[in-house]
C-alpha cells in the first residue's frame, strides 16, 4: 500500500478522506458537518444535502481548488422546503 | 388537541432567505406553535441570526427555539439571541415557557444539550480536566433541562433540545460519532418529568422516531431528516402532565 507512486491522480487514502471531511466542516465558506465522504475504487464521493444551490457550488469549487488532481464526485442535493403533506397523530 | 410544528438545523444565511417562507405562511392554519431545534445559523453570526429572524419571525404563531452548536461557533451568542428576540422568537437555554393553546397549557422546556454518548458507551467524569469538563457541561445542561421540565405548571410538557436524548433517532449516523451527537443524560432529564414529547435536531443522517427508556416519544426534526419545511405533531388528551399517565417519576440523580 505504501509502495504506491505519489502521482497526481493517486487514489484517495484515509488521510485525504479525513482532510476533506475537516475542510467541509472547518472552512468558513462551507461549515457543513452533515456531509459524508466515501472512497470508491478510484475516486472520492461527497454526499449529502444542503440548504442552497450556492452552497453546493461552493463545496465543489473549494474541494477542487484544494485538491485539484483528485477524482471527486459531488453528489449533493437540496433539502426540500415544502409544507408537510401529512401530520403525525400522537395518541 | 395541540398542534406542534417543528424543524431544526435550518442553517440560515442570506442564500437561504425565502426558501422556507411560503410553507411558514401556512402555519397559523396548521399549528399552535413552531419549535426550532437549534442550528438556526451557519456560523452563529449576528447577521445570520437576522436572517433567521426575517425567515422565522412574525409568523402569526409563537416561535420558540433553542440554539445549536453552529449558533455558538462565532461566540456571538448574546447578539444571536438578541436578533432572534427582536423578531419575537423566544430562546430557551435551560428555561421554559408556558403557552395557552385554546385553554390547554402547553409547557416547553428547552436546552441546547451536549454530547457524551449513551448508556454503556458514554464519557465519564474521570481523567483529564478536559474530559471532566466535557461531561460536566452535559450534566449541567441536563440538570437545567430536567428542572425546567419539572417546575412548569402546565397540562402538556414538551422538551426541546438540539442534541439527541436517545440513540434511537441517530440510526443512520456512524456509530463512532454517537458521543458527539447526544447524551443519555438528556433522556434521563426528560424522563424525570411527565413529558409528552421530546424534539431534537443535530443528527442530519439520523432517523425520525424513537423513545426514551421512560417511554417518552422522541422525534428528530433535523431538516435533512424530515425533508420538508417542518413537521407537525398532533397531541391528544389525556396528557401525561395532567396526571392521567406518569411516564417516569424518578429523580434525575447522579450517574
Amino acid at each position: 500500500m505504501n509502495g504506491r507512486a505519489q502521482g497526481d491522480t493517486e487514489p484517495p487514502d484515509d488521510y485525504l478522506e479525513a482532510a476533506i471531511q475537516r475542510l467541509l466542516t472547518e472552512h468558513n465558506a462551507i461549515a457543513e458537518q452533515g456531509l459524508t465522504v466515501t472512497r470508491r475504487d478510484h475516486s472520492l464521493v461527497v454526499c449529502g444535502e444542503v440548504e442552497s444551490a450556492q452552497r453546493r457550488e461552493e463545496i465543489l469549487r473549494l474541494v477542487l481548488e484544494r485538491f485539484p488532481n483528485l477524482p471527486v464526485t459531488v453528489d449533493i442535493g437540496l433539502i426540500r422546503t415544502e409544507a408537510p403533506s401529512t401530520v403525525e397523530e400522537l395518541r | 388537541m395541540i398542534r406542534i410544528a417543528a424543524v431544526g438545523d435550518v442553517h440560515m444565511d442570506r442564500d437561504v432567505l425565502g426558501r422556507f417562507r411560503p410553507a411558514l405562511e401556512e402555519l397559523p392554519d396548521r399549528a399552535d406553535v413552531l419549535l426550532l431545534a437549534g442550528d438556526l445559523t451557519r456560523h452563529g453570526t449576528e447577521e445570520e441570526a437576522r436572517c433567521v429572524a426575517t425567515e422565522f419571525g412574525n409568523l402569526g404563531v409563537p416561535v420558540v427555539a433553542v440554539l445549536g452548536n453552529h449558533d455558538h461557533h462565532r461566540d456571538e451568542v448574546p447578539q444571536v439571541i438578541r436578533a432572534l428576540e427582536t423578531a419575537g422568537i423566544v430562546v430557551l437555554e435551560g428555561t421554559n415557557l408556558v403557552l395557552d393553546c385554546g385553554g390547554v397549557r402547553l409547557g416547553v422546556a428547552g436546552a441546547k444539550g451536549f454530547g457524551g454518548g449513551f448508556a454503556g458507551r458514554c464519557a465519564s467524569e474521570f481523567g483529564e480536566p478536559e474530559m471532566k469538563a466535557f461531561i460536566r457541561t452535559t450534566q449541567a445542561i441536563a440538570d437545567q433541562l430536567g428542572e425546567a421540565l419539572r417546575e412548569m405548571d402546565c397540562d402538556v410538557r414538551v422538551a426541546l433540545t438540539h442534541y439527541a436524548p436517545v440513540p434511537d433517532t441517530l440510526a443512520g449516523e456512524p456509530l463512532e460519532i454517537y458521543p458527539f451527537l447526544g447524551s443519555y443524560l438528556l433522556g434521563q432529564a426528560i424522563d424525570s418529568a411527565p413529558t409528552e414529547l421530546a424534539l431534537h435536531g443535530h443528527a442530519h443522517a439520523g432517523s425520525e422516531r424513537g423513545s426514551t427508556p421512560g417511554g417518552v416519544r422522541v422525534r428528530n426534526v433535523a431538516h435533512p431528516v424530515i425533508k420538508q419545511a417542518y413537521s407537525v405533531f398532533h397531541l391528544y388528551p389525556p396528557y401525561a402532565g395532567t396526571g392521567a399517565r406518569v411516564s417516569a417519576a424518578g429523580e434525575t440523580g447522579s450517574s
